[in-house]
Order: C-alpha cells, then sequence, then structure tokens
C-alpha cells in the first residue's frame, strides 16, 4: 500500500519556565492510504504534541524541531513557512479536536464555518460552497441541512457539534485526517454514532485516519494499526489483532490488563504504579522501566530498539532480544494471546486474526 | 525497524526488582504559590524597576524634608523664583540656577545675591520646592493609600457577600450599586466638597465614595467562581461553617486579584486628587499635594518650568511603575497566560 | 438479608422550579442501598447521577422526598450540630481532581481539615500524624504531607480526596465520578485502592461514573439512570448478562471493548424513548421482573419481560 505520510526521528522540545521539556524523543512511523492508524497513550505520552507537530499547530517561539522529518507529498512539514503550511491545513491535511464545545465558533454560522475552508482552498463562488456545505451536513447525518445551515453552535448538541466539525474537516476532501481524542468528550451513545458515521466517512472518501485516544475499546473499534506511546517515544506498533492478541511491550501489558472485562470475574484489577515520568528529565534508559514488573538491568542503562515480531509488528523492549530471559505475561494477556497464531501460548482452537 | 544487535554483557539482562513507592517520590522542591510568584516576578525586568522607583520615592517623600536645608513653610521673598540648583551637577551645564530672564540666560543666583542651594528651586514665594515637593508627595500617597486601602475593605466585603450569599441578597445589592455607578462621580465630588470642609478627608471621601464599585464587582465574580468549585463542595461536606469557608478557602484564593486591584486603584487614585487639586477643589494653600503644585507650576510654565517639571516627574514615576508593578505581579500569578 | 444503611424515598431535584426554563434533574427516584456494598449508578450525561449523589449528602436541599440514613431523615435536620453528625458519617470523593484540592492548601492542612472541624485530635503532633496515617493509607509518602497540590499527578490527587475523605471515619462514601479525568492505567490503581479500603474499613459505596466496565467491576448491584429516572436496579452481573429496559440494552450495547473480534461483529441497539408507547394514565413504575432485578415499565411491559425470563 502506498504511504502518505512519513515521520522519521522527529524529536520535539518545548521551552518553559522550568527548562527544556522532552515532550518527543524519537519517533518513527509510517501512514498508508486509507488506514486508520490509531496512537494510544496516556496524558504526557506526547500523542496529541506528534499530531499537532504533524500539522505545526504548535507555539513558534517556545516549541523546537530538535531532530527529524515529517514527509508528506514530498515536503518535510518541518521546514515548511507557516504561509505554505496555511495551503495545507483543511485541505489537504485537516484535524478535529476534542472538545466539540469549543471547537467553533460560536459567533459565526455553522454554514460560514464549513464554508470557509472550501472557499479558501477551491476556487469555487458562495453559491456554490454553500451547495457544498448542504451536501456535507447531509452527509455527517445532520437532518434538514438547509435550515441547519443557517444556525449557530449553541443550538446543537455535542454529539451534533461534532458532526459539524468532522463535515468542516472533510470540506476538502483531505488526505489525511488527524482526530485528536473526538469522542472522549462524548457519551458512549454518541460516541458510538460518532464512530460508526467517521468509519462510513472514511469509505467514502478514502481519506487516511491518524486516531488519537485512550481509550482502548475505541481503538479496538476503529483501528487498522495501533501504535502504542509512553514518554514521547512509540514503545510497540503492530496491526489491531497483533497489539490486542500478541502484545510484546510490558507497557502494553499494563494498558490491556488494567481494563476491567465484561465477561470475566476479576479478582483485582492490575495497575501499573507510579506515575508517568517527567520530561523535564526523561530517565535514562527504558522510560517505562521503573514502573514494570519486568525490568531488568539494561533497562536502567540504555534505550531499548525495535525489535521486529513481524513484518508489521514491533516493540522497543529488552525483553525481545534474543539473550532476555523468557517471562511469563500477566494472566489476561496470556488468555489474549491463546487467541493468537504466532504467539506461544496459542492452543490452536481459536482462529482470531485475518 | 531493527538494528544489528550488538553483543551486550549478560548480566545486563538480569532481572531487578523496582521498588514502587520511588516512582511516588516528588523531587523537585515544594514552592507555595507566592514563593512561586515571586520567583516570576523576579525575572520582570519591569516590574523590578518598577519596585526600586516605589521605594525610592518612598523613601524620599519620608527624607527628603529632612535632609533638605531648607524647611518647605519658611518663605523668603528675595529667594523667590530660582531655578534648581545643585552642588556638582552645576558644572556640567544644567541645574546650575541659571534661568531666562527677559530673553537672556541669567546666573539667577547670583543676581538675587543667593548663597544657599535651592536643589529643585523656589517657588513665587521663596519656599523651598525641594521640601514642598518630597511633602506633598507624602500627601499624595496617603490619600491614595488611604483611598485604596478603603476601597479594598469595604468592596472586598460587600462584593464578598453579595457572591457568597448570593439569590436574592445578591440581586439586591447588585441593583444598588447599578444606580451608584449610574451616578456620575464627578458631580458627586463637586456637590460634596463644596459642602464639606476641603481637605485631606474631603479627597479621601471623594475618591472613595465610588471607587469601591470597581473591587467590589471583581470580588463578586471571584466569590461566585471559587465558591461552587468542588474543594469548597468538599469542605461543606465535611461540615465546615460558612465562616471557615471564607477564611481559609475562598480568601486565600482570591488574595492575588485583591492585590493586582489595589495596585491599579492606586495610582488611579494618585491622579484622582491630582486632577481634583488640579481644577481647584482639592487642598488648599498652604497645604500642598502634588495635584496642587503641578497647578501652581502650569501657570509659570514658560518662566519657571521647574516648578511644574519636578512634582510631574514624581508623578508620572509613580503612575508608571504603580502601573508596571501591577502587571507584573497579574503575570506572576497568572502564570497559565504566559508559558 | 443485609441491613439497610440508606433508604432513598422519592427523592425530586427540581432547578428552577415552576419556571419555563425548570429542570427536573432527579425525577422521584427511589433505591435502597445496603450496609456494606458497592451501589454503581450510571448513565449518560443530563441523567441526574451527579445530582442525585448530592441531594443525598445536602449539597443540594432536595425538592421533595426522603433520605433516610440508618433510620434517620437526612433533610429533616436543621440544627448544625445534627447536621454535623451526618458530616462524619457519609463523605463524598469528586471527580475533578484539579478543583478538588484547594490549591492555596498544603496536604497536611487539606487531609487535616476534618479533623480539625470535628475536633478529632488534641495537639500538632497527633494531628500530624494521622495525616501521615491516612497518607499511608492511601499510598503516598509521608513527605507529601508538606506539599502542595499542583506538585502531585491526578491519580495522587484523587487518592488525596480519599484521605481527606477517610479522615473523619465515615461509614458511607458517595464516590461523584472519581476515575472520569483519570488516565486508564491511574483507573485501576485507584478502583482498587477503593475496593481495599471497602474491605479493610467495612465501607459503603455509591459509585457514580459513566464508565460501565469499571462500574462493573467494582459495583455489587448497578442503577441505570436515564433523564432523571432510574430505569433499571439488578446486580451487576444479572444487569449485564440480561438487560431488560430498552434503554439499559443500547447503553451496553454502545460500549466498545478491548476485543477487535468483538468489535468487529458488535451491533449497537438505538433507544427511541418513544417506542415505549405509554398511554395516558398508564402506571409506569418501578417492578420486580426478577428477584431483585427490577425495571421502569408499566404493566403490559412488565408481563412481557416476565414471559421472556421465564423463557
Amino acid at each position: 500500500m502506498e504511504k502518505i505520510l512519513e515521520v522519521k526521528d522527529l524529536e520535539l522540545s518545548f521551552h518553559t519556565f522550568a527548562g527544556e521539556v522532552k515532550a518527543i524523543r524519537g519517533v518513527n512511523f509510517d501512514l498508508l492510504k486509507g488506514e486508520t492508524l490509531a496512537i494510544v497513550g496516556e496524558s504526557g505520552s506526547g500523542k496529541s504534541v506528534t499530531t499537532k507537530s504533524i500539522m505545526r499547530l504548535l507555539p513558534e517561539h517556545s516549541s523546537e524541531f530538535k531532530n527529524g522529518h515529517i514527509l508528506f507529498n514530498g515536503k518535510d512539514l518541518t521546514k515548511l513557512s507557516d504561509r505554505e503550511m496555511q495551503k495545507i491545513r483543511g485541505k489537504d491535511i485537516s484535524m478535529i479536536f476534542q472538545d466539540p464545545m469549543t471547537s467553533l465558533n460560536p459567533t459565526m454560522t455553522i454554514g460560514n464555518q464549513i464554508m470557509e475552508p472550501i472557499l479558501k482552498h477551491r476556487k469555487v463562488n458562495k453559491t456554490e460552497a454553500r451547495k457544498v456545505a448542504i451536501d456535507l451536513l447531509r452527509l455527517v447525518g445532520m437532518p434538514k441541512p438547509e435550515l441547519r445551515i443557517k444556525q449557530y453552535p449553541h443550538q446543537f448538541s455535542g454529539g451534533q457539534r461534532q458532526r459539524i466539525v468532522i463535515a468542516i474537516a472533510l470540506a476538502c476532501n483531505p488526505q489525511i485526517l488527524i482526530a485528536d481524542e473526538p469522542t472522549t468528550a462524548l457519551d458512549v451513545t454518541i460516541q458510538a454514532q460518532i464512530l460508526e458515521l467517521m468509519k462510513d466517512l472514511q469509505k467514502k472518501i478514502d481519506t487516511s485516519i491518524i486516531f488519537i485516544t485512550h481509550d482502548l475499546g475505541v481503538v479496538a473499534n476503529v483501528a487498522d494499526r495501533v501504535a502504542v506511546m509512553y514518554g514521547g517515544k512509540i514503545v510497540e506498533i503492530g496491526t489491531v489483532d497483533e497489539i490486542f492478541y500478541n502484545p510484546q511491550h510490558p507497557y502494553t501489558w499494563g494498558l490491556l490488563s488494567s481494563m476491567p472485562s465484561l465477561d470475566v470475574e476479576e479478582e483485582k484489577l492490575y495497575a501499573i504504579p507510579g506515575t508517568p515520568p517527567d520530561l523535564l528529565n526523561p530517565p535514562k534508559g527504558d522510560a517505562f522501566a521503573l514502573r514494570s514488573d519486568y525490568a531488568m538491568q539494561i533497562d536502567l542503562e540504555e534505550d531499548p530498539p525495535f525489535f521486529q515480531v513481524s513484518d508489521t509488528h514491533s516493540a522497543a523492549t529488552w525483553l525481545l532480544h534474543p539473550d532476555a530471559p523468557q517471562v511469563e505475561p500477566p494472566l489476561s494477556i496470556i488468555e489474549r494471546m491463546k487467541k493468537f497464531p504466532g504467539s506461544r501460548y496459542f492452543t490452536g482452537t481459536e482462529g482470531g486474526t485475518n | 525497524m531493527s538494528s544489528e544487535l550488538k553483543k551486550l554483557p549478560a548480566e545486563s539482562f538480569e532481572r531487578i526488582t523496582i521498588d514502587s513507592s520511588h516512582s511516588e517520590r516528588i523531587a523537585k522542591p515544594s514552592l507555595s504559590f507566592w514563593q512561586d510568584a515571586w520567583l516570576r516576578i523576579r525575572k520582570n525586568k519591569a516590574a523590578i524597576v518598577s519596585i526600586f522607583i516605589l521605594v525610592f520615592i518612598l523613601i524620599m517623600a519620608f527624607v527628603g524634608p529632612m535632609i533638605s536645608p531648607h524647611d518647605a513653610e519658611t518663605q523668603t521673598i528675595t529667594h523667590a523664583n530660582l531655578p534648581p540648583k545643585v552642588p556638582g551637577f552645576e558644572k556640567l551645564g544644567f541645574l546650575d540656577g541659571v534661568g531666562t530672564m527677559a530673553g537672556k540666560e541669567v546666573d539667577l543666583y547670583e543676581m538675587k545675591k543667593v548663597d544657599t542651594y535651592y536643589w529643585f528651586g523656589t517657588d513665587g514665594l521663596g519656599r523651598d520646592m525641594f521640601s514642598r515637593v518630597w511633602e506633598g508627595t507624602q500627601i499624595s500617597l496617603f490619600i491614595a493609600f488611604m483611598a485604596a486601602l478603603i476601597d479594598m475593605i469595604i468592596g472586598v466585603a460587600y462584593g464578598g457577600v453579595s457572591a457568597f450569599y448570593g439569590g436574592r441578597v445578591d440581586d439586591m445589592m447588585q441593583r444598588v450599586v447599578e444606580i451608584l455607578y449610574g451616578i456620575p462621580t464627578l458631580v458627586i465630588v463637586i456637590l460634596m466638597i463644596l459642602f464639606m470642609e476641603p481637605g485631606v478627608t474631603a479627597i479621601i471621601i471623594a475618591i472613595t465614595i465610588t471607587g469601591w464599585i470597581g473591587m467590589s464587582r471583581i470580588v463578586r465574580g471571584q466569590v461566585l467562581r471559587y465558591k461552587n468549585q468542588e474543594f469548597v463542595l468538599a469542605s461543606r461536606t465535611l461540615g465546615a461553617s460558612n465562616p471557615r469557608i471564607i477564611t481559609k478557602h475562598i480568601l486565600p484564593n482570591i488574595l492575588g486579584i485583591i492585590i493586582i486591584n489595589t495596585m491599579f486603584t492606586i495610582p488611579g487614585a494618585i491622579f484622582f486628587e491630582a486632577f481634583l487639586s488640579f481644577i481647584g477643589l482639592g487642598l488648599q494653600p498652604p497645604a500642598a499635594s502634588l495635584g496642587t503644585l503641578i497647578n501652581d507650576g502650569y501657570k509659570l510654565v514658560q518662566y519657571q518650568p521647574h516648578i511644574l517639571l519636578f512634582p510631574s516627574i514624581i508623578l508620572s514615576l509613580l503612575m508608571i511603575a504603580f502601573n508596571l508593578l501591577g502587571d507584573g505581579l497579574r503575570d506572576a500569578f497568572d502564570p497559565k497566560m504566559k508559558d | 438479608m443485609a441491613e439497610k444503611l440508606l433508604e432513598i424515598k422519592n427523592l425530586k431535584q427540581y432547578f428552577n422550579q415552576g419556571k419555563p426554563n425548570e429542570v427536573r434533574a432527579v425525577d422521584d427516584i427511589s433505591f435502597d442501598i445496603y450496609k456494606g456494598e458497592t451501589l454503581g449508578l450510571v448513565g449518560e450525561s443530563g441523567c441526574g447521577k451527579s445530582t442525585t449523589g448530592r441531594s443525598i449528602i445536602r449539597l443540594y436541599n432536595a425538592t421533595d422526598g426522603e433520605v433516610i440514613y440508618d433510620g434517620v431523615n437526612v433533610h429533616d435536620k436543621k440544627s448544625k450540630s445534627d447536621l454535623k453528625i451526618f458530616n462524619r458519617k457519609m463523605q463524598m470523593i469528586f471527580q475533578d481532581p484539579y478543583a478538588s484540592l484547594n490549591p492555596r492548601m498544603k496536604v497536611l492542612d487539606i487531609i487535616a481539615e476534618g479533623l480539625d472541624i470535628h475536633g478529632l485530635v488534641k495537639t500538632p503532633k497527633e494531628r500530624k500524624e494521622r495525616v501521615v496515617e491516612l497518607l499511608e493509607t492511601v499510598g503516598l509518602n509521608r513527605e507529601h504531607a508538606d506539599r502542595y497540590p499542583h506538585e502531585f499527578s491526578g491519580g495522587q490527587r484523587q487518592r488525596l480526596g480519599i484521605a481527606r475523605a477517610l479522615a473523619v471515619e465515615p461509614e458511607f462514601i458517595i464516590a461523584d465520578e472519581p476515575i472520569s479525568a483519570l488516565d486508564v492505567s491511574i483507573q485501576a490503581q485507584v478502583v482498587n485502592l477503593l475496593k481495599e479500603l471497602q474491605e479493610e474499613k467495612g465501607l459503603t459505596y455509591l459509585f457514580i461514573a459513566h464508565d460501565l466496565s469499571m462500574v462493573k467491576y467494582i459495583s455489587d448491584r448497578i442503577g441505570v439512570m436515564y433523564f432523571g429516572k432510574l430505569v433499571e436496579l439488578a446486580p451487576a452481573d444479572e444487569l449485564y448478562k440480561n438487560p431488560m429496559h430498552p434503554y439499559t440494552q443500547s447503553l451496553l450495547s454502545a460500549i466498545p471493548l478491548p476485543d477487535p473480534n468483538y468489535e468487529r461483529t458488535r451491533v449497537r441497539k438505538s433507544y427511541d424513548p418513544a417506542s415505549h408507547n405509554y398511554q395516558d394514565g398508564e402506571e409506569i413504575a418501578m417492578r420486580e421482573v426478577n428477584p431483585g432485578h427490577f425495571v421502569f415499565c408499566s404493566a403490559k411491559e412488565f408481563e412481557a419481560m416476565k414471559a421472556l425470563s421465564r423463557a
């Protein structure tokens, strides 16, 4: 499949009052055409910062690209000026944010807000743009679009606003849609509707989606591939089945084990002890080691490189080094691995993968 | 994305146990809100310079009249209208006692046979401007601080009660404020001054009569914001009484805003007093404030510019310094705006 | 049969009553909470679950209805000293770890506040020792007492909130969305802590949340709220295995699980309140369809559900 976006060795720091915060410490991934890549991580992992750096939305005076490239359509986005980025934003790469209450301008009608990118990027007149806007509203499932196009954001519910935001983002058929926790602030039933909408639209418009979230259920629902981030780096990346049924990094194990399952009775939830690292002074070696039950001496000294688990699956943990001792993952993870051919726990009774 | 695996020593793969209580430790030193604000203010050069200026002026206001060889009241007619002369500076060509007379530059001290130095010169009645200016500054500062203090006390109490009790109490109190606010202040002040003995008390009352409204509005907004915060609710569920909630929870959180607002009230008060005195509604001679001095001075600006110059400089410095300091405090107390 | 600790009877909380913008946040709900259990209360935003919690603990004065704690009506009490007794027995943990601790107070004072108000310690030394004890109970260190809230992470702050609530030795704790604002791995820490404390101290919890998988893990029984009404109440397992009210079914079918195979085949059910087709005069009430499993329905629906569960 064709690569739409290539992020190579990205490093970015913030200069704050307290010092230099190394928010992204070496991130590598590709985005393929038509796929949905989910980036999972907790607060401070760097997932939001990564996508904001792709869009170059970080404050210029306090953020700095220390290293790396973001290759899109033959250009390195880290090197472009703001004017050049403006031609890309909203047209080739669009972004939707978490809070539907603050994503829309309360003083503009939604019609004008949807038409804004259309008028800017596509050479059409206002009547034409209005027609496109109405079609978009219909596409995102808004009833009576011709009437509602004149209304203001406060006249819509949270879920409806998120639909409008999606309409604005897709107005110019972008190649990439970056969705930064688009359903975190929504109720479960509304979330389900919005996710269904996004998957539906992706098929129609054939756009690639980078989906950021901390909710592993949502990831299982939308993603083709998953990248797990911790402490400013990607620690594991693979297809959605590989990550959920054959995870290799202790952090991924921790994340999956700390979610109660609806069908199994559990005595105690596994909880990852401690808190995420302070990126003002990132720890030496493997950033997750201090919270891991599987830490080894080398984790305190050297940063692990990526080890290939399959063509599509790799993880940055010393546990995958050929000399590393074989460890037993937590019980709930073993249960998952039993369904995955290729893992050492595979029982051969369930087929589970594509 | 694997790289060539280098050979690693065998011990590297030994399992280690991590003491998870380590992960709960907080490494950075503890800073209270005030300590943190002080660190931020220190980095703001404008604010630090302002602090120095204000401290200097404050000290001079008291020390000035004492160190001057002349006092503020003595009128020496023969020494009238002398330009400033400072020992040491005279060699440099200014502050050398030279003024214009009938179009020509003349050393007036020589002419009038004056052998003492008047650092800021003298006024029309031969009084030492140096002492007069600093005494005037004393009075202006006193009026301003008293006015700011009264504004703060009334404003905080009124706004706080209005917001904390809410409901009908709040509605009524705010209606009263709106009515008061609608009446033009200057009219009240003029009427008041016509009926009262002109003097420091009258001016303070004039400034505070509606001055507290601004503070009460701000305090009301802040109290409304904090009284429904979860930590206040938590305190209620623990059984805290209203006085406890006000003193321990709400006040400490709004203190910063109160200080900032007071910082901005002071220059307003100084200027208002100067304005009142300037239009003749303020202090009466021989009492001096920066405003009366400026009033005296502007009439003579063509011939004796020094009479206007010094009080104006001090007034301007005070205004600018308080405003810069207020800005600096606002940034220091609300760091989210900067980073 | 376990004894009842709390009886909620026909609780109503209306805001702006009588005016055009009247909001019936809690609209006549009744349920019991038994000693030592965890009752989960779930629903989406605007359903009234938080308001229910706050009404029980008297942060709001209920518009109508009774809250009977250990036989005594909470909302009746007018005198300060009477209320204070309830303050010791019932405590609350809040949702927002950033807003629930006073930024200007040291942790020591925050946690000791309950001790101070009720006069539970005599000397500053005793006060400090008690606070340290509480800090250690929630998994923090003695050095944390001298620090300020902003120095802690979200999960640690929630634990401080728990320590604060425990200081007065309550019997009953209302947890109002205590983990919604936390990261996934931290949620597990806090939930484990709550479970441990419940066992150690024999606490009773009302756990209000919208994350259904966490609620099932921690609760013995679960109540589902929809627009101010309680639509279903059942033991946790029973609710998930056999949801009867169409809203509950819709809610459960919308939850995404961290299991791609399940997700590929999951079908979501929508809920339309008009589908009940309630006629005027029909009595809609909480009826016991199976032992311990209550559903808010009409007599007709009740018969239909009973028939289904017999099959």
